[in-house]
């Protein structure tokens, strides 16, 4: 489908992107550069916004489900 | 020195930060230049072309092999300067394999601390005999360089060549430096030290900026047999008051194979051993 | 070595000597303060308000992440939450210009809704216990494999739940693939019984006896989510992730609570009903709702992060869309500064849009023939929610942190124009609403 199509392309382009060294890694290294660096606030968030809106995930997975009213 | 070499200063001018860099820089280059096996007029290829001559060596060369001296008497005899010859008994045909017991033995003769007349500040080596600082040249370099920062600046410095650091003390806030180690199997973000002051050397094919790029680190030899040291760790990271203590205790502990950590462990030394 | 030789001491004078008062900067008895970070239990922990306006919804929580690192990269994590959820809400019901009452879930009593305002059903009080376990650990150079178990259990409601994850790494970990799976399994065991499709919300029933038209204790239903994605690092100061997810839901997906109003169709008011003399019940006709059971998923998310000399920014796009055609947009962005030596505030906003699934109705018309599937949830409706809100967190000495989060979180829905009926346009009245999100968090190592 279109969408796959596009993120694989997208993937191999950006493969070809800039390779940072392991010792040029300091600014990434940072605790506040990690994708995961809320974590408990993004998953207190996620429960919130699955148990009102109608859309869910997409971030990783989660804790589950709960029968939010 | 084989390895990127950098040095951190904690200072909001630059001038002094400036100035702190050309002292670190300039102290490794003059060692690189004076100890490097693989520069024609290092001190260091000079002893080793002498074939069997008397040499008459400077102080601070003088200090380095009585240093040597002590590792060798310290380690009953596995940390041995004259050992580097036996780096000819691999052969390379693409990929780094396993010297043949054969070739090993030849080169023994040639091999042994023993075989060397010290008596300061004359060295005789025996002809076909080599010696090279590889073990300790990069960790000395290391605390003359901090030593050289201190005499130019307070603020808190941090210098690393290559993975081998010392660092005056914590940052100006009282944190402690935060040093990444690769670990065995990867991952994005090495594990962390936190360094307030002394050393840190880290030995073994850790990915410590080794521009070769292989994957695989020769086999570490015990210099007395030839044989390879048994279950020797993936990598050491110790940590000292000054770099070469901790280089040394690296150095010593892989020597001691699978009983790296026992070593460490009963001369009360701070370590990180990882294996695969 | 000799077995029990110390060399420390010789080690030490041997290095004085080489080094001599060329190394002034440490006292002879200078041990190097080295602390690792493995070996440590890292916890995370975070109490949590959430109330809504107008006497709606109220949740507390209690919650508590803490990993363990083993060494070599092997983590524990264990999660932990603990939630109470009072107060009231929507129905499903539609506000009239008439009173109107309905019957609670258990089918024990009813409850009255002012005329003019949108029935809100406030019998819930629920006390929720989750619990996550999770394991990662690397199996070769650049492999790393994750897997996890969840449960979670409410007075009506049981979920359990594994995944199992995979990632590589290419590029001199510049690029890293991940592929996960994850499976769960749930039940639910409304109060009162499952209720029948469409049927009709009943009168008060006594104590020992069921409320009429049920079709069993629980329903289960079944979740299967698969992830694909790419973490990409674009420079020394920027890093990207793309996701693709993919998400097969099965079996029962109904609301057991909700309803939707019968109403005229001419008038597009509810219709009225009289329950039989000496019993209590409903005031109008309501049905309950019925939605498909399969729900299929797919979303694309992708997250920046570039840091700007110390300040970091992070922009987040969700594009999702599934076969109830409910799709939507999310678009989230936060900044983090410092303040201070060991400070950060961080703002952040979100904005949320979603079309209303293909059997959302806002009511159902007297007389015509009944849908297949039909829901008056406003959360399958047109969507809009905005959040905006800020963080500030200290550092303490010991290396701890403490943090404080508010945030105002804003919904409001539409229903289709195509599903209203007589004289609704112009007389919707949707269950829109604000909340407040209070966060007090703690950050420790143990």
């Amino acid at each position: 489908m279109k969408k796959t199509l596009f993120l694989a392309l997208a993937c191999t382009t950006l493969a070809g992107c800039t390779t940072v060294k392991p010792w040029e890694r300091e600014v990434l290294a940072r605790d506040d550069m990690q994708l995961d660096a809320n974590a408990l606030d993004t998953a207190l968030d996620d429960h919130i916004y699955f148990s009102k809106e109608g859309t869910s995930g997409g971030r990783g997975f989660g804790g589950g489900g709960c029968g939010c009213n | 020195m084989g390895s990127p070499c950098e040095v951190l200063v904690e200072s909001s001018h630059e001038q002094p930060a400036q100035a702190v860099a050309s002292a670190v820089a300039a102290c490794a280059w003059r060692i690189e230049a004076k100890f490097s096996r693989y520069r024609d007029d290092s001190a260091v290829a000079r002893i080793n072309r002498a074939g069997g001559e008397t040499v008459e060596v400077d102080e601070e060369t003088a200090k380095l092999l009585d240093f040597a001296d002590h590792a060798w008497k310290m380690s009953d005899g596995k940390f041995d300067i004259t050992s580097g010859v036996l780096r000819r008994a691999w052969t390379f045909d693409g990929r780094a394999r396993v010297p043949s017991p054969d070739d090993v033995h030849a080169l023994l003769p040639l091999v042994g601390w023993s075989r060397v007349t010290w008596q300061r500040p004359r060295l005789t080596l025996q002809p076909g005999m080599e010696i090279d600082f590889g073990g300790i040249g990069k960790e000395y370099a290391v605390d003359l360089a901090l030593a050289a920062a201190v005499a130019c600046t307070d603020a808190p410095v941090l210098v690393n060549f290559g993975g081998d650091l010392a660092a005056t003390g914590p940052q100006r806030d009282g944190r402690a430096w935060r040093v990444g180690v690769e670990g065995v199997a990867g991952s994005h973000i090495p594990w962390t030290l936190e360094l307030a002051g002394g050393a840190l050397a880290t030995s073994g094919d850790t990915y410590r900026f080794i521009t070769d790029g292989t994957d695989r680190r020769p086999h570490i030899l015990d210099p007395r047999s030839g044989e390879p040291v048994r279950g020797a760790p993936h990598s050491i990271t110790v940590a000292a008051a000054t770099c070469v203590e901790a280089g040394m205790w690296c150095t010593l502990a892989m020597l001691e194979g699978a009983g790296a950590e026992a070593f460490l462990a009963r001369e009360g030394v701070r370590h990180w051993i990882q294996r695969k | 070595m000799a077995n029990d030789k110390r060399i420390g001491g010789a080690l030490a004078a041997a290095a004085c000597g080489l080094l001599g008062t060329a190394s002034p900067v440490r006292a002879p008895a200078a041990e190097p303060a080295t602390k690792s970070t493995d070996g440590l239990w890292d916890v995370d922990t975070a109490f949590l308000y959430y109330g809504e306006s107008d006497g709606r919804v109220q949740d507390a929580s209690l919650n508590a992440i803490a990993v363990r690192d083993f060494g070599d990269d092997r983590k524990l994590s264990l999660d932990l939450g603990i939630d109470t959820l009072t107060g009231a809400s929507p129905s499903g019901a539609t506000a009239s210009d008439q009173p109107q009452t309905f019957t609670s879930p258990s089918g024990r009593g009813t409850y009255t809704t002012n005329a003019g305002e949108v029935p809100l059903d406030s019998s819930f009080h629920d006390t929720r216990f989750a619990l996550n376990a999770g394991w990662s650990q690397p199996f070769a150079r650049l492999y790393t494999f994750n897997a996890g178990l969840g449960v979670s259990t409410e007075f009506d409601y049981q979920h359990v739940g594994a995944n199992l994850g995979l990632t590589r790494d290419f590029n001199q970990r510049n690029t890293t693939l991940n592929l996960a799976v994850a499976y769960g399994q749930d039940k639910v065991k409304p109060v009162g019984g499952v209720p029948m499709p469409f049927s009709s919300m009943g009168d008060v029933v006594d104590d020992d006896v069921t409320p009429p038209s049920r079709s069993g204790d629980s329903e289960d239903k079944k979740v299967l989510d698969v992830l694909l994605g790419v973490t990409q690092v674009l420079g020394r100061h920027t890093l990207l992730r793309l996701n693709y997810s993919y998400s097969d839901s099965s079996g029962y997906l109904t609301d057991p609570y909700k309803i939707l109003s019968v109403v005229d169709p001419v008038t597009g008011e509810p219709l009225v009903r009289t329950p039989p003399p000496g019993v209590e019940g409903p005031g109008g006709v309501y049905l309950y709702e019925h939605r498909p059971d399969a729900r299929k998923k797919q979303s694309v998310y992708g997250e920046l992060r570039q840091d700007f000399s110390g300040k970091v920014l992070s922009l987040g796009y969700r594009y999702s869309t599934d076969d109830w055609e409910v799709d939507s947009h999310t678009l989230e962005g936060r900044f983090r500064f410092p303040v201070g030596e060991s400070s950060y505030l961080e703002p952040h906003v979100r904005y949320y849009t979603q079309t209303a699934a293909d059997f959302y109705r806002y009511s159902l018309a007297d007389g015509a023939p009944l849908p297949e599937f039909a829901s008056a949830d406003a959360r399958l409706a047109d969507l809009d929610a905005y959040t905006v809100g800020v963080k500030y967190a200290r550092q303490t000495t010991g290396g701890n942190e403490w943090s404080a989060r508010l945030e105002w979180y804003r919904q409001t829905s539409k229903a289709p124009a195509q599903t209203l009926i007589g004289n609704q346009p112009g007389n919707v009245q949707m269950p829109d609403f604000d909340a407040v999100i209070l966060q007090f968090g703690y950050h420790f190592s143990l």
